[in-house]
């Protein structure tokens, strides 16, 4: 029970500031990087008409987040951010995944990681907002109903970063602190591999894919 | 006789263990009989599927429970393991988190009813895609427990949390207000969420072959519904993080729990109403998939309307932290 809430830092003294390093964060998600690397040679290499396993795979992957990419943004846009998405989605399945084996931990249970990606969609989608509709008609949005709507409008967008990591961190974190304290009780006996089923890969697999949508739709609104 | 500061922490614990599971088990249960009841009406109109029915209404009942084991956990934990005392802020830590998970508990365990019973009546009108419904049924349930994932991650972090180095005014309001935050909030996206997750349900059954858009649609509209319990897991966490200089006027300690109750109360009702306003995309979805675009766009535009009252209960409650 002693691990609950433990962040292995180093810190790193900058003229006057702290740098701060969360090692787990940091080494997890570069397996992860690694492991998608992996995969992707994999599927890539001896391509053929009869493809392998490995290529069925990737093909899958991508077509299916293609089509879903299209479905929001149109044709023309899907061009340009569908290989956003399915990296996206392909890197946070195996955050979320990557839990399941022992000693390893999800680097999305460290709130700096859903923030990042979650800072990150917010950008792309106000500048594709700013791209599509022009800097005026997109700074307009803010001051409607009223003119004195826009700090709360201005809120309600931030309030969507916070959302959308917090929901993925709040899961992740909720479900490891869930199957630790069960196996805790329970000595380990039985309900772990079920715990680690249902939280790991089920609801991992789940939350992966709702911040993925949620990224793309908040591009679409901004973009139409 | 001796009133030491371990006395108090274990009153506290026994309290906050025994609401904790008190109120965890209102919502669960609610959820459950629906299902039922709605398993009953589906039996009836085609005895002939009994057994697949009675076996998706136990395996939706089992998720709906889900919540309310979450609030049993709870409870035991503070009946049987040894909390250290360390201050009086411990006592209004425990009490905060049996608070936190007890009501957290209550909207998860109603909204999964009604994914559960949907399905089992969709089964009946529509036996081909059963193992669909099952399918969509389990994601709908298991993301409606997230609401209540928010406020056990917040009682866990006030039970194990060591605030031995904080002043006793006002960080107990802050703590208390926390826990309220986490769990009052958690009621309404607990229930918007299954209401979501049940009209997918029923549109599924109505129309088989729009099984994807309806699923997606509803995990966009589940996940929606969800950020006014996000904003009262950010108001916990703010209230549990930040450290507030000791004070001798009942004031700020006030100002805090004030805080919390502000975003926990003003999250209720955005998350029931986004949940409804979801409900009818998701419906319509199924019926109508070719104006799928302007369905969506005008399902989001109304939930982030119905959104803008709990962004005022988060600013009121900002307020109240960082400027009172």
């Amino acid at each position: 029970m002693e691990e609950l809430g433990k962040v292995y830092q180093l810190i790193i003294p900058l003229s006057g500031h702290k740098m701060v390093f969360n090692l787990d964060a940091i080494v997890y998600s570069w397996i992860v990087m690694l492991l998608i690397l992996v995969f992707g040679v994999m599927a890539t290499r001896k391509r053929g008409v009869i493809p392998n396993y490995m290529q069925v795979l990737g093909e899958l992957f991508v077509s299916k987040l293609y089509a879903l990419t299209e479905d929001a943004l149109g044709e023309d846009m899907a061009k340009t951010y569908a290989p956003l998405v399915c990296a996206l989605f392909m890197f946070l399945v195996l955050c979320n995944w990557i839990g399941i084996i022992p000693h390893l931990e999800e680097p999305t249970k460290d709130l700096n990681t859903p923030l990042s990606l979650g800072v990150m969609g917010f950008f792309i989608a106000h500048y594709v907002g700013i791209k599509t509709k022009g800097f005026k008609a997109y700074a307009k949005e803010y001051f409607e109903p009223f003119f004195i709507m826009a700090p709360l409008n201005i809120i309600g967008e931030l309030a969507k970063i916070v959302s959308i990591s917090f929901r993925l961190f709040g899961n992740i974190m909720g479900g490891a602190i869930i199957i630790l304290v069960v196996s805790y009780l329970t000595y380990s006996i039985l309900l772990p591999p079920f715990l680690n089923a249902f939280f790991g890969i089920f609801v991992g697999a789940i939350q992966a894919f709702v911040f993925t949508m949620l990224t793309v739709v908040y591009i679409s609104v901004q973009a139409k | 006789m001796e009133q030491d500061i371990q006395t108090w922490v274990n009153l506290a614990a026994y309290l906050g263990g025994g609401l904790s599971i008190g109120f965890g088990a209102i919502g669960a249960a609610i959820g459950e009989g629906y299902t039922a009841s709605q398993a009953n009406s589906a039996i009836s109109r085609n005895p002939a599927l009994a057994g697949d029915v009675f076996k998706s209404m136990l395996v939706g009942q089992a998720i709906a429970e889900s919540a309310s084991v979450f609030a049993l956990v709870v409870a035991m934990i503070l009946l049987f393991s040894n909390i250290p005392a360390d201050s009086f802020v411990t006592v209004a830590a425990v009490f905060a988190a049996g608070l936190s998970m007890g009501f957290g508990a209550i909207g998860s365990g109603v909204g999964a009813g009604f994914p559960a019973g949907a399905a089992c009546v969709g089964m009946v009108r529509q036996p081909s895609v059963s193992g669909k419904l099952t399918t969509n049924m389990l994601i709908g349930s298991a993301v409606c427990q997230t609401p209540s994932i928010f406020a056990l991650v917040v009682s866990f972090i006030l039970i194990f949390s060591d605030f031995g180095s904080y002043p006793l005014w006002p960080t107990w309001g802050a703590i208390l207000g926390a826990g309220l935050a986490a769990g009052l909030s958690a009621i309404g996206s607990g229930i918007g969420g299954g209401i979501v997750a049940g009209a997918s349900s029923e549109g599924i059954a109505r129309q088989p072959a729009a099984v994807t858009p309806v699923t997606n649609i509803m995990l966009l509209g589940q996940a929606i519904a969800q950020t006014p319990a996000i904003l009262g897991l950010l108001v916990a966490f703010i209230l549990i993080f930040k450290e507030f200089g000791a004070s001798d006027t009942i004031a700020p300690a006030m100002a805090l729990l004030g805080s919390g109750l502000c975003m926990g109360i003003g999250g209720i009702g955005p998350g029931i109403g986004e949940g409804i306003a979801s409900s009818g995309g998701v419906k319509w979805i199924a019926r109508n998939e070719k104006d799928i675009g302007t369905l969506t766009r005008t399902m989001l535009v109304g939930m982030a309307v119905a959104e803008s009252t709990a962004i005022y209960a988060m600013v009121i409650s900002l307020v109240l932290i960082f400027v009172v």
